[in-house]
C-alpha cells in the first residue's frame, strides 16, 4: 500500500512539474489552453498515440503516416491518402511549430485548437483520414495495452476515467505543441548571434525576402515565417488568408472544387481560393508546395510569385501578388535563404521520434 | 586607404552599407549623419514586443533630436504654418511613410519615435538595418521603416 501510494505520488508530481520548453533566448513561449497544461507525461503519451496505427479504424495508419518527422512532419506527397486509400484533396501540413499557429489547417478560419483539430483526422469522413468510428472499440484497444495504462495514469493522474477521447486529443495536442523548430542556421544567426551560421548568399536572400518589391514577409512574417501566430503575452490580429492566383478556372469561383479555400466556411465568393500562408521553416524539405502540392520545387514557387501568380487574372488574387523581376543571382540567394530555415535537429530529435 | 576601399567593397558585397542617414528637403542645408554622429547624439532605448510578441530592445536617437539638429522647426518654433509640415521617411527598397512634426513634438503628440541602430545591444543587420525607425506606440508595425536611408522634410506652407 505504501509503495502504491509512493508510485501515485510520483506520478502526480511528474504530471504537475512545469514543462520545460528549452527555447532559445528571444524565442516566444507557446500559448497553451488553460484546460490542457503541458506536462512531460502528456507529451510522452501523445507521442505514443501519434505513432500508433491503433489510431486508425483499420490499423494501417497513424498520424505519423502523413506527418513524417524526417520530412518536417509532412509526407512528401502532393495530396495525402487516408487509411482506406481515399485521396485527401489537400497536402499534409507541417506540424513543426504548430503550437504558434493562430489558426489550423489550410483553410478553416474557425479551427484554432489542436485538441479539436485532432478529431478531424480521427473521425472525419469527408475526407476519410484515420477512419475511426464511434463504438469501434478504439479506447478499449488502448486500455488493453499495459503500456497505455501506465502512460494514461501518468498523464492524467486525477481520479476518474482516464481512457477518454478528450484525454487522447489532449495528449496528442501536447505532443504536437512540443515539436518546436528553433535550431536552424537562421536561428543560430539571429537568436544565437553567430554571423557565420548562414552563407552570404542566404543573407542577401533574406534582404530580398524582406524587401517591399517582393514582400514575401508580408504573408510569411515573424519568427515563424507564417501567417498569424499566437504566443504567451502576444495578442493576435485576425488571421489572414490569401488567394495567390494559382488557378482561374471557369465556373464562377476560379479554383477547382473541392479546394475552394475559406469560401467553404464563409460562403463569400470573394473568399474563393483563399488559403493560409504556412510556415516557411523547413520549406526546402517539404515539397511539393501549395495546398494541393501543385508546384513541385522552390524554383517553380518563385516562378509563380515572380509572374504575379501562374493564373494572374484570378479576380480574388491578393494585391500583394503583383509579380517582380528576379535575376538569376536573386533567385539563387532567395533559395539559399529558404534553405537556411531548415532545422536538421528537429528532423532527427529523438524526443519527436517513434517510441515503439 | 586600400584597407578602407576593401572594407567598402566587402560591405557592399554583403548587402550591407555603413549606417548613414540623410535629412533633406525644406531645411537650410542637407544633413548627413554617420554611425559615429548618431553615437554621440542623445540616445534612448525602448523595449517593445516584436511582430510576433517577442520582447526586443531597440537603441538609437529620437527622431525629434535628429530633426532638431537639421533645423526643423520643433519646440517653440512649431506653430502657425510650421504645423503644416511632415517628414517622409524613405527606405533603401523605396518604402515610404509619413510622420507629422506635431506627433513627435514634446508639446503635441510627444511620440518617442526612434531612429534605431541597435537591437538587443547589437548592430542591426541584414534586412533590418543598418538603421530603422521604431514607433513604440504604433499598434501595427508598418511605419517602423526598416533599412531607413532618408528623411525628407516637407513644409506645405512656407
Amino acid at each position: 500500500m505504501r509503495i502504491l501510494l509512493l508510485v501515485l505520488t510520483c506520478a502526480t508530481l511528474e504530471a504537475q512539474r512545469a514543462y520545460v520548453w528549452n527555447l532559445p533566448k528571444g524565442f516566444p513561449t507557446p500559448r497553451v489552453p488553460a484546460d490542457n497544461p503541458m506536462t512531460a507525461a502528456k507529451v510522452e503519451l501523445g507521442r505514443h498515440l501519434f505513432y500508433d496505427t491503433r489510431m486508425s479504424g483499420n490499423g494501417r495508419t497513424s498520424c505519423a503516416t502523413c506527418h513524417r518527422q524526417e520530412l518536417a512532419f509532412t509526407d512528401g506527397k502532393a495530396i495525402s491518402t487516408g487509411t482506406t486509400g481515399e485521396p485527401h484533396p489537400r497536402g499534409a501540413m507541417s506540424l513543426v511549430n504548430i503550437a504558434y499557429n493562430a489558426v489550423l489547417t489550410w483553410s478553416n478560419p474557425g479551427m484554432k485548437e489542436l485538441e479539436r483539430q485532432a478529431l478531424v483526422p480521427m473521425y472525419g469522413e469527408h475526407p476519410l483520414e484515420l477512419g475511426l468510428r464511434e463504438g469501434d472499440g478504439f479506447l478499449e484497444r488502448l486500455r488493453s495495452d499495459p503500456k497505455y495504462r501506465e502512460l494514461f495514469d501518468r498523464a492524467f493522474p486525477e481520479p476518474g476515467e482516464r481512457f477518454t477521447i478528450a484525454n487522447v486529443t489532449k495528449a496528442i495536442a501536447s505532443f504536437e505543441r512540443s515539436i518546436i523548430s528553433a535550431r536552424s542556421p537562421w536561428d543560430r544567426y539571429h537568436y544565437g548571434g553567430d554571423d557565420t551560421a548562414v552563407s552570404d548568399a542566404a543573407k542577401r536572400g533574406e534582404v530580398l525576402f524582406f524587401n517591399q518589391h517582393l514582400s514575401c514577409f508580408r504573408c510569411h512574417g515573424g519568427f515563424n515565417f507564417s501567417g498569424a501566430t499566437v504566443s504567451e503575452g502576444h495578442t493576435v490580429r485576425d488571421p489572414e488568408f490569401h488567394n495567390t492566383g494559382l488557378y482561374n478556372v471557369p465556373g464562377g469561383l476560379g479554383y477547382p472544387a473541392p479546394n475552394l479555400g475559406i469560401f467553404e466556411f464563409t460562403k463569400d465568393p470573394k473568399d474563393a481560393g483563399k488559403f493560409k500562408a504556412p510556415t516557411l521553416r523547413n520549406i526546402a524539405i517539404t515539397a511539393p508546395y501549395m495546398h494541393d502540392g501543385s508546384i513541385a520545387t522552390l524554383d517553380e514557387v518563385l516562378d509563380h510569385y515572380a509572374a504575379g501568380g501562374r493564373a494572374r487574372d484570378n479576380p480574388n488574387k491578393d494585391p500583394l501578388i503583383g509579380g517582380f523581376p528576379l535575376s538569376a543571382q536573386d533567385r539563387k540567394d532567395l533559395i539559399e535563404f529558404l534553405k537556411s530555415l531548415t532545422d536538421e535537429e528537429v528532423l532527427r530529435d529523438r524526443r519527436f521520434a517513434n517510441p515503439w | 586607404m586600400r584597407y578602407i576601399t576593401l572594407v567598402a567593397i566587402l560591405s557592399l558585397a554583403y548587402g550591407q552599407t555603413a549606417a548613414e542617414l540623410t535629412v533633406r528637403g525644406d531645411i537650410a542645408a542637407p544633413l548627413v549623419l554617420k554611425a559615429e554622429d548618431l553615437a554621440r547624439m542623445p540616445r534612448e532605448t525602448v523595449t517593445i514586443p516584436d511582430q510576433d510578441g517577442t520582447k526586443v530592445s531597440y537603441e538609437g536617437v529620437p527622431l525629434r533630436e535628429i530633426l532638431k539638429r537639421a533645423g526643423v522647426p520643433l519646440g517653440k518654433d512649431l506653430r502657425g504654418k510650421a504645423l503644416a509640415s511632415y517628414v517622409l521617411a524613405k527606405a533603401h527598397d523605396g518604402y515610404q511613410v509619413v510622420f507629422s512634426l506635431g506627433e513627435m513634438d514634446e508639446a503635441f503628440g510627444n511620440e518617442s519615435i526612434l531612429v534605431a541602430d541597435k537591437r538587443d545591444g547589437k548592430p542591426l543587420f541584414g534586412y533590418q538595418g543598418p538603421l530603422r525607425l521604431v514607433c513604440p506606440n504604433d499598434k501595427a508595425g508598418e511605419r517602423s521603416v526598416r533599412m531607413l536611408e532618408t528623411l525628407e522634410v516637407v513644409r506645405l506652407q512656407k
